[in-house]
């Protein structure tokens, strides 16, 4: 079956690309209205809520970027994942129900529409749309660069395909991300989010097993080479050290609810009451899905250090070494298929708000109504914004760079306060949501910009969200809160 | 005290350790050394040197930061649902993630003193008190909302008046 290996490949990559498209065409049937392409009709199932949540935080990171991490640094790097239970947490106590009752008593459609509700500030709703759009387009620039490149790897290793160009592979990838986008909106977005899911725990499962199999003695046999020869790598902190690990763990585990294409995912079940089941089927999809993430990482290294294995070009292919050396066959085309599966389910829901935003918030923000004829408006924004993500992606490394610190940190810290504490205090003002947001996009843009080195290798996600949250409180104590709208009001009493 | 200003301090605490951490010297390679033969591979390099310069300040952040989340979670629950079993509950929740912390925290100083730790679950003892421990120990509150779901985050009657609300609403808009 060896021989085979590089078409396995190909077909269960071309199978998954087949389902994404099919589901794009059953969605686009189903999308009637902006509702529908933006927010499903609020009519989503408890199932699929949970699988498109927990999808859509793992991005192709968690099978990419994160074992590589785990390979160039040990478990400092972990930190991200194992604060996934206090993320989730935070998410359902703080924000599912909340978000999900004024998405219905307002009939919102993103993130920013919930913002606007909860201030009255048509200027809380255009900065948050801004940061969105900023982050979209940085986010989804990371995302199709990863897929082409990707898709590049598999391709060149065939015969037909050898010579194949980055151009082409983000053409192709870009196509059917695009096609299924615009033509089933969120709709096909969470019903491949619930194909991507499914996909993405089964290679976790799948490459967890292969890899404690990979040394005779399992992961105590992998942690015995680590810690003969470096033993900081294998301890709880990895070579980065304590500050850079407990860093991550505030932004990412209290950062989580935080992000837009996660929390509009929560305005979308069916009912309330579905949330009860939601939270556990999210937070196991994640577990189950990320032990590939730290096992990939230990096992590579373990096997470089002990000179088992030839030392890789970069600390990114180490998934891929992996899968092509130690997986199946079968088993390495179930994971390339769940790496654009990780990909796609994260850059569709990015394609979303970013259409939301362009399409509903800002004009909304600025002119006090959305684009009339929203839905065709809003399909053709969803092409646009991903010509120019892969535009950026292809031609400007820079700028790819410059946005894509518009990711997670700068998520977490513009929104955290802004959503996750404005939803459950009423003494929350439009001014603290301001300058919450304008310090955490500041702090962020100079510190990219500046290329500033934190000490002890901290996030500046981490200080950005710090600080925001710190004026956000304070600003807001400072002043006297204006009364709040009767619905929300009452809604906030629950 | 109100939960917002026992958050609001608890960030002032984590924003002050921080800034000592950021005035305390860095030692030469605290956040990794390149290996000497292989590309793109760090190792630990002098981990009890960054330990010693920053005394206990990374322990004493981490608790803050889960009393944090413990706070945050707490602004959750409805503020007239929050009985004393819920408070009992929190009370315990936090205690067992403070003690997980202080196991893992703990484990890493002897590993540091000794250079020596035990393989337990696959991994050396901090490492899977962290992999397991600091994961399980909000895991706890993940469960505790699927089994406490109807008592304090969505009872029967707050589902009954966010649906008159909702009528309510509906009403007024067809009557405009």
């Amino acid at each position: 079956m060896e021989e085979f290996r590089q078409p396995i490949i190909l077909a269960f990559v071309a199978l998954y690309m087949g389902i994404c498209i099919w589901v794009g065409i059953w969605a686009m049937r189903r999308t009637k209205s902006a509702s529908d392409f933006f927010v499903a009709g609020r009519g989503l199932g408890p199932v699929v809520v949970s699988l498109a949540v927990f999808s859509s935080t793992l991005s192709g990171f968690g099978f990419v970027g994160g074992p590589g991490l785990v390979y160039a640094t040990g478990l400092s790097s972990i930190w991200m994942a194992v604060c996934s239970a206090l993320g989730y947490a935070t998410g359902f106590y703080l924000v599912a129900k909340r978000i999900r009752m004024v998405a219905e008593v307002r009939d919102t459609m993103s993130l920013p529409d919930v913002v606007y509700a909860r201030y009255g500030s048509e200027a809380a709703r255009l900065l948050t749309a801004g940061t969105i759009l900023l982050g979209v387009l940085g986010y989804l620039a990371t995302q199709i660069l990863a897929m082409a490149l990707v898709l590049q790897s598999i391709l060149s290793a065939t015969e037909m395909f050898a010579d194949i160009s980055l151009l082409a592979c983000v053409v192709v990838s870009s196509a059917v991300l695009i096609f299924y986008c615009v033509t089933g909106g969120i709709l096909a977005s969470v019903y491949t989010d619930l194909v991507q899911g499914i996909v993405m725990i089964l290679a976790g499962a799948l490459v967890v097993i292969t890899a404690a199999n990979v040394f005779e003695g399992g992961f105590a046999e992998a942690s015995s080479v680590l810690l003969t020869n470096d033993g900081a790598d294998i301890m709880p902190f990895g070579t980065l050290g304590v500050m850079a690990s407990l860093s991550w763990y505030f932004m990412f585990g209290l950062g989580l609810a935080g992000q837009p294409h996660v929390a509009t995912k929560m305005m979308m079940n069916r009912n309330l009451s579905d949330n009860r089941v939601i939270l556990p089927m999210t937070v196991f999809g994640y577990l189950i899905a990320a032990m590939l993430w730290i096992s990939v990482g230990i096992v590579m290294r373990a096997l470089v250090l002990g000179d088992v294995q030839l030392p890789i070009g970069s600390a990114d292919q180490a998934a891929p070494v992996f899968l092509s050396t130690y997986a199946h066959p079968i088993l390495a085309g179930v994971v390339f298929a769940g790496l654009f599966a990780a990909i796609m389910s994260t850059a569709d829901g990015f394609l979303n708000i970013g259409a939301a935003a362009v399409t509903h918030d800002i004009p909304k923000a600025i002119r006090g109504r959305s684009l009339e004829n929203e839905l065709f408006w809003a399909r053709v924004a969803t092409i646009v914004l991903s010509i120019i993500a892969a535009s950026i992606a292809l031609l400007s490394d820079q700028l790819v760079a410059l946005l894509g610190a518009f990711g997670w940190g700068t998520f977490a810290a513009a929104l955290v306060p802004v959503v996750i504490i404005g939803l459950n205090w009423k003494g929350a003002t439009a001014r603290g949501a301001i300058v919450a947001i304008s310090v955490s996009l500041l702090i962020n843009f100079a510190l990219q910009i500046w290329q500033v080195q934190i000490p002890y290798a901290m996030s500046g996600g981490f200080v950005s969200m710090l600080t925001s949250m710190i004026l956000f409180i304070g600003v807001s104590l400072m002043e006297k809160p204006k009364p709040l709208p009767r619905d929300i009001d009452r809604i906030m009493e629950l | 005290m109100k939960s917002i200003h026992f958050v609001f301090v608890l960030l002032l605490i984590i924003a002050g350790i921080t800034a000592y951490i950021f005035m305390a010297e860095q030692p030469p390679g605290a956040t990794g050394l390149q290996h000497t033969s292989i590309n793109g591979l760090s190792v630990g390099g002098d981990r009890g040197s960054q330990v010693s310069a920053l005394g206990n300040a990374p322990y004493y952040f981490q608790v803050a930061v889960i009393l944090l989340a413990g706070a945050m979670l707490y602004m959750g629950i409805a503020p007239h649902r929050r009985d004393a079993q819920l408070k009992l509950f929190f009370a315990v929740g936090l205690g067992f993630a403070l003690f997980v912390w202080t196991m893992v925290y703990t484990g890493y100083e002897a590993y540091l003193a000794t250079g020596e730790s035990n393989i337990a679950f696959g991994f050396p003892v901090p490492t899977t008190w962290m992999l397991w421990g600091i994961w399980g120990s909000f895991v706890v509150f993940d469960l505790f909302y699927v089994v406490a779901f109807r008592r304090y985050f969505l009872p029967k009657e707050d589902e009954a008046a966010f649906d008159a609300l909702v009528r309510e609403i509906k009403s007024e808009q067809e009557a405009l």
